[in-house]
């Protein structure tokens, strides 16, 4: 499976990476980490005629905190520099506890978070080689016009499938994104399409070159539960992360959760926040938060493990997690 | 962790030794196929067919071979003599010539100076097809009435088995209890590390070098022979180091016969070799099976008599199919003391690719069954599982029912062992809910006593030259592919031969400088193998005695051959070096070469019936194991927590190789019981590759414990028996015996995914909510006939 | 396409090499450099075979393009040791049956060489941890836990050793 043929342009500053890519345009492709780039790239899925590699741009490799500007991690940060900022686990523990179940040690020595926020969606009737995809003629993402996921659909399921994503949106986060024209932010929460084919807000020419999250967001508790087959390398089937504040009456002041790997965007689940603030710990509630979990996650077959399964799970994952950070958090502090 | 057993008084035997491979492996020299490259070398890509099943109207080369940097394009016109494994299946041919049979299937190749080129060239390919109807479901294809896959096999049905040993019906009616069920195992590849690859050299003088991934260099040999018209003696087939095999290299893979056939027509060296993804279109692993199991049982818990109907998915080819579908029925019954049994077993042909020997070959989907069963009927019987099996034990040495011949039997100790150590007494009946813990055994061949081509030559054999420097070579078609056969066979010379291992160098499988060896597959290398080898050793030393003993005036059988030395048993004056001895035989002989060869006695060959070739070995291993697990009842999530395994293997010539493969075992069989499974959609595999097909990672893997149990078998080398692949299947029952233990339900369908146990435990609830009885089982199927 | 020239720094040697800016490290390692140890087993960057170190992080060389490693200091399993002067690491895997078939061997133990210069100390559930991006098809892993630890105990015992000043004796 050899790669097409392409030309690597290796910037030194992100002045000059937005310029190659405006230069490049359709015709250009970003690769951090390439652990989703090169892979898809040895199935054909893509064939840009440039590469533009930011691995070299050491200002965005920065993992930060300061009380007034609060988290900024650079968009090529690596995972693994993530799960080995100490304190980043301590304040952050849902973001910490969604990226140490991204593949295995190895991709994440050089995956990164940028990367990983950009992730393109899955599907197995997509992530295939070249010649199975022909076998089949295509699919409505690539190279055809028929979803086999839901037959006579004119919508891509491809599935959100990275796991720092839903960790983010329960904190709150905000992207920058700089292009020739300049530098812009904009809500993680609006920076997912949902559709499977067109997935992020992000045109050739910009790169994502941050990820804040709120200073108010330190300390938060949380924790991420992730559905997979294979504990050592897998991508999730399913996800569920609850970052939540909790006084010191155990009054829950602020919560979001939200979910990968069940539709085509990282979710928020609706609704959530609004059940939870100012109420104490109970089952019934977080069951409650559960089922508006299964409102949101909407999976269809488009991985190993079946929708009714991944929706099982969802809930129950929901469930578990609040309990986890809510009541038995409770317990310990 | 190691229960080693002891050595008594051997100097090498029974020492757990670094194999003898060791640093080439860990320090990157080693070279495996792909490793290899020699100039001129041309890289060869195959066109696979993208339907289930067509009529290859026509293919068009010219814009491929116009290609700048194509050397060679081949269609099944270039080599249409059909082939297979066994005699009575040649069915395969290279590149399809008539129509495709499998979304996979081979049906053009070109070698070109580059992949790259290669790849644009398959695209440049024009095909015209016609499809038509496929088959995909075994008990549906058995019931086509048209278009079958292979002409001239009706309804599909590649092969078909009816066996009866003694008298079922009787037995059933004097069961007290009967449990009926249907079982289902999903297909699983072996899914070796190292990608399949070939390379082939043409020579001058129109001569054929072929350094291959296989497990079987000798029929691969032959295969090309008959394939490519060419003399057995103009082709040399050599095998590099084998990043293991499982069964999936011990077949003539397609790109063996391609690179062949490109290399001949371009005249230039190709290499090929697989992208993951056809590593599982090539496949030859487990079948898709369905086990329709009645047994019954005493009051007593005596097994009274067994009914198995299996049904096999076989693929598109023949392949090993009939040799799988007749292990399972030769193997189901034979482990216990069992009177009465029928059996019925089918293999079918689907539109899939073809299915062959995987890792405890026909005996592993059955054993699923049938110590599930066991265990269901002994939980109806208000008996303990183990004891279950205590009361079923052969009384060895003893023929079966099915005339299999049992020289030693170390299940009953083995049953113990993993009694004591996994706390079962402790445990069974008494851990919390969620915790659970199940028993099951296993056994395999140590060798098939009948080759695949039936002939009174040798299995097997070894030559071993000395010559002026004293060094010892064993010359030996056996094929290493990780398992640790060229250090076994070097430590049974270096015992006889009284040297050191250092001593010995061993020069393996190529056809050009070792005799013939069948091959890696059914276990039969150190019983076999290891018996020549055992045989050319002492042939060795005798002629080593016989001149020394002229030279110190002594009887040959006054001396002994220990450290290095050849010296009389009493009188130490009387005692040479092994340079010394070596000079003298040389002096006295001429050359010294000792010849060893092993074919299996007429006593081991079995019974006479139809299909009573196989199962038939001249030893036996066994394995017992105990599995611990926790399940979530609230997701269905599956932990295996532990496996205690005991394994015996006769004799363990090499405890460190036998502990990695009884370890490797239990691996495999808890990745088929949990997460392994190919899954098809209309005949096109969904997940071919690691990432979706999930071989088990270090986290989740379990702890293995294994335990060396040895039976000394009387005519193993040394007492030796398999160890490579028995281990297996019991691993499969035990965690579903233990999920039994943890949660109440029984799940007769592998892989046991987390979906399956939460439905079992859902319909379990509905059934206690509706106040019916608790179901033991899901279902109870008809024993259709 | 157009190759250009591309300098790595491979096993403390300076290396240069023309190849085209598709070429993936692995293909440049195993074709153009002639270091066939270091192997690929899957097509989608999830066995761990072709594992290399990278300024000594252990990274997918079927991942990486190796004109993007420019300079870099890369070690496969060829620079781990000769057969003369085996690293405790490719010591640990011969003795304790780490390596059946050998083919993983090389990633397992770029894998655990990185794990043990970080981690002296590791926990069985580290090594678990960091050997988690490798696949292993034949030993069922317990072997190579065992090799880890011959490896460890081997490089305390050198260690110590150097610290009193006296050669390392044989851990077996
Ligand atoms: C075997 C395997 C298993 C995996 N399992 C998981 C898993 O469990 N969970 C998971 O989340 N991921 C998984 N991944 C995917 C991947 O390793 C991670 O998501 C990783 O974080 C991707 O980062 P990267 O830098 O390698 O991305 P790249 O491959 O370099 O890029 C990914 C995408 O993002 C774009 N991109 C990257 N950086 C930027 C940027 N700064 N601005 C704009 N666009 C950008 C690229 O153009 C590309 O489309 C797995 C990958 C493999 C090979
Ligand atoms: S070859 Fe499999 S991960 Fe690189
Ligand atoms: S030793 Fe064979 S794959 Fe690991």
């Amino acid at each position: 499976m050899s790669l097409p043929a392409f030309r690597v342009l290796q910037p030194r500053t992100v002045d000059e990476a937005c310029r190659m890519l405006a230069e490049h345009g359709a015709e250009a492709m970003v690769i951090a980490g390439g652990t989703d780039v090169i892979p898809n790239l040895q199935m054909k899925l893509f064939a840009p005629h440039v590469l533009v590699d930011i691995k070299l741009l050491r200002e965005l490799s920065q993992i930060e905190f300061s009380p007034r500007g609060g988290l900024r991690i650079g968009a090529t940060a690596s995972l693994t520099h993530v799960l080995e900022t100490p304190w980043l686990a301590e304040e952050f523990p849902v973001l910490s506890s969604a990226v140490a179940t991204i593949a295995g040690p190895l991709q994440r020595n050089m995956g990164t978070i940028g990367g990983n926020l950009c992730l393109e969606t899955r599907c197995r009737w997509y992530n295939q080689s070249y010649f199975w995809r022909q076998s089949l003629g295509g699919c409505l993402k690539k190279e055809g016009d028929v979803c086999h996921v839901a037959p006579g659909g004119k919508f891509c399921w491809a599935a959100w499938s990275g796991d720092s994503a839903p960790a983010f949106l329960a904190l709150e986060a905000e992207i920058e994104i700089a292009s020739v024209s300049g530098a812009r932010r904009v809500p993680l929460r609006d920076f997912y399409k949902n559709d499977g084919k067109d997935r992020i807000s992000l045109t050739r020419n910009e790169l994502l070159t941050s990820v804040h999250v709120p200073a108010r967001m330190a300390g938060r508790r949380g924790v991420y539960h992730k559905l997979r087959v294979r504990d050592s390398i897998d991508y999730p089937l399913a996800g569920v992360a609850v970052a939540m504040e909790v006084d010191a009456s155990g009054i829950c002041r602020d919560a979001r959760v939200a979910l990968s790997a069940v539709n085509p965007a990282p979710l928020l689940v609706r609704g959530a926040g609004e059940m939870l603030v100012g109420q104490k710990w109970s089952r019934e509630l977080a069951e409650r938060v559960a089922h508006a979990a299964i409102q949101t996650g909407k999976p269809l077959t488009t991985s190993a493990s079946t929708p009714i399964y991944r929706r099982d799970i969802v809930r129950v994952f929901t469930r578990r997690a609040l309990e986890e950070v809510w009541k038995n958090g409770q317990a310990s502090s | 962790m190691a229960d080693r057993a002891q050595t008594n008084g051997f100097s090498i035997i029974g020492k757990p030794l670094a194999m003898a491979d060791a640093v080439s492996k860990v320090t990157g020299i080693g070279k495996y196929a792909d490793d290899l490259s020699v100039p001129g070398m041309l890289i060869g890509k195959i066109l696979h067919s993208p339907y289930p099943h067509a009529r290859i109207r026509s293919i068009d080369t010219s814009r491929a071979e116009a290609l700048n940097g194509v050397k060679a394009v081949a269609t099944g016109q270039d080599a249409p003599n059909p082939y297979g494994i066994l005699p009575i299946g040649h069915d395969e041919r290279v590149f399809a010539v008539d129509k495709a049979r499998y979304i996979g299937d081979n049906v053009a190749a070109v070698a070109a100076t580059t992949a790259e080129i290669a790849e644009q060239a398959l695209d440049l390919l024009r095909v015209d097809y016609e499809r038509l109807p496929a088959w995909f479901d075994p008990e549906e294809s058995m019931k086509a009435e048209s278009d079958w896959i292979h002409e001239e096999r009706a309804h599909n049905i590649e092969k078909e088995y009816h066996h009866v040993f003694g008298d079922p019906d009787q037995g059933f009616a004097q069961a007290d209890f009967v449990a009926e069920e249907r079982y289902y195992a999903g297909e699983v590849n072996h899914a070796a590390m190292e990608p399949h690859s070939t390379l082939a050299i043409w020579e001058p003088h129109e001569r054929l070098t072929v350094h291959s991934s296989t497990q079987v260099p000798f029929y691969l040999h032959r295969t090309i022979a008959e394939v490519c018209e060419m003399p057995m003696s103009q082709i040399r087939v050599i095998k590099p180091l084998i990043g293991s095999g499982f069964g999936g290299k011990s077949e003539i893979i397609p790109l063996e016969i391609a690179a062949c056939v490109l290399a001949k027509k371009s005249r230039k060296p190709v290499k090929i070799t697989y992208t993951r993804e056809e590593v599982f279109l090539a496949h030859r692993g487990r079948p898709i099976t369905i086990v329709y199991l009645k047994v019954g049982i005493t009051r007593a818990g005596k097994i009274a008599a067994v009914q198995a109907r299996v049904v096999q998915d076989g693929g598109a080819y023949c392949g090993y199919g009939p040799v799988t579908v007749l292990y399972s029925g030769a193997l189901l019954g034979a482990i216990y003391d069992i009177a009465n049994v029928r059996y019925d077993g089918f293999r079918v042909l689907t539109n899939k690719p073809a299915c062959g020997a995987m890792r405890g070959h026909g005996t592993v989907n059955v054993r699923f069954a049938f110590e599930s069963i066991l265990d269901q009927l002994s939980h109806q019987a208000g008996l303990d599982p183990l004891e279950v099996r205590r009361r079923n034990l052969l009384k060895a040495p003893c023929i079966t029912a099915n005339s299999l011949r049992v020289t030693s039997y170390g299940l009953p100790e083995c049953i113990e062992k993993v009694f004591e150590r996994s706390n079962w007494k402790g445990k069974k009946g008494k851990l919390p809910y969620g915790k659970g813990i199940g028993v099951a055994c296993s056994h395999y061949v140590s060798g098939a006593a009948n080759p695949i081509v039936r002939s009174n030559m040798p299995h097997t054999t070894v030559y071993i030259k000395i010559d002026r420097d004293s060094a010892v070579t064993v010359y030996t078609g056996a094929s290493e592919i990780g398992q640790g056969s060229d250090t076994m066979q070097i430590q049974i010379a270096a015992e006889v031969l009284g040297v050191c291992t250092e001593r010995i160098k061993l020069v393996g499988a190529d056809t050009e400088l070792t005799p013939v060896d069948l091959g890696s597959y059914s276990s039969r290398v150190t019983f076999m193998a290891g018996n020549a080898c055992l045989n050319a050793a002492k042939d060795m030393r005798d002629q080593l005695f016989a001149a020394v003993a002229k030279k110190l005036g002594c009887s040959p059988s006054d001396l002994v051959a220990k450290n290095d030395r050849v010296s009389h048993v009493s009188d130490p004056a009387k005692s040479v070096s092994f340079d010394e001895a070596v000079a003298i035989a040389l002096e006295f002989h001429g050359a010294l070469v000792g010849r060893g060869t092993y074919a299996p006695p007429e006593a081991a060959r079995g019974g006479k019936f139809r299909g009573a070739g196989v199962g038939p070995s001249p030893a036996y291993s066994y394995s017992a194991q105990v599995a611990e697990v926790t399940v979530d009842p609230e997701t269905g999530h599956l932990h295996v927590d532990k496996v205690v395994a005991a394994h015996d293997c006769g004799k363990a010539l090499n405890p460190l190789t036998v502990e990695g493969q009884i370890e490797g075992s239990v691996y495999m069989g808890f990745g088929q019981a949990l997460q392994e499974d190919m899954i098809w959609k209309d005949g096109r595999l969904m997940n071919p590759s690691l990432l979706e097909y999930r071989i088990p990672g270090t986290k989740e893997n379990p702890d293995i414990e294994s335990i060396i149990v040895e039976s000394v078998d009387p005519e193993g080398p040394f007492g030796a028996k398999e160890a490579g692949e028995g281990s297996l299947a019991a691993t499969i029952p035990a965690i579903a015996n233990a999920v039994y233990d943890a949660v109440g339900v029984r799940i007769n369908s592998v892989p046991i995914t987390p979906e399956k146990i939460l439905e079992a435990l859902r319909a379990k609830e509905k059934a206690l909510a509706t106040s019916k009885p608790p179901p033991e089982k899901s279902s109870a199927p008809g024993m259709a006939r | 396409m157009n190759k250009g020239i591309v300098h790595l720094r491979i096993n403390g040697e300076e290396r240069e090499i023309a190849i085209a800016p598709n070429r993936l490290l692995l293909d440049a390692l195993r074709e153009d450099l002639g270091l066939t140890g270091s192997k690929r087993g899957c097509d989608d960057s999830s066995c761990g075979c072709c594992a290399v170190l990278i300024n000594g992080v252990p990274m997918l060389s079927c991942v990486a393009l190796a004109a993007s490693y420019e300079n870099c200091d890369i070690t496969t399993v060829e620079g781990l040791g000769g057969p003369s002067d085996l690293d405790p690491v490719q010591e640990g895997y011969a003795e304790m049956g780490g390596a059946q078939c050998g083919y993983c061997t090389p990633g397992f133990m770029i894998a655990t060489k990185a794990l043990l210069d970080r981690n002296p100390n590791p926990t069985m559930e580290e090594i678990r941890e960091a050997l988690s991006g490798n696949l292993c098809r034949c030993t069922g892993y317990m072997q190579i836990y065992e090799s880890v630890k011959y490896a460890l105990e081997k490089r305390r015992a050198i260690s110590a050793a150097a610290a009193s000043g006296v050669r390392a004796p044989v851990v077996r």
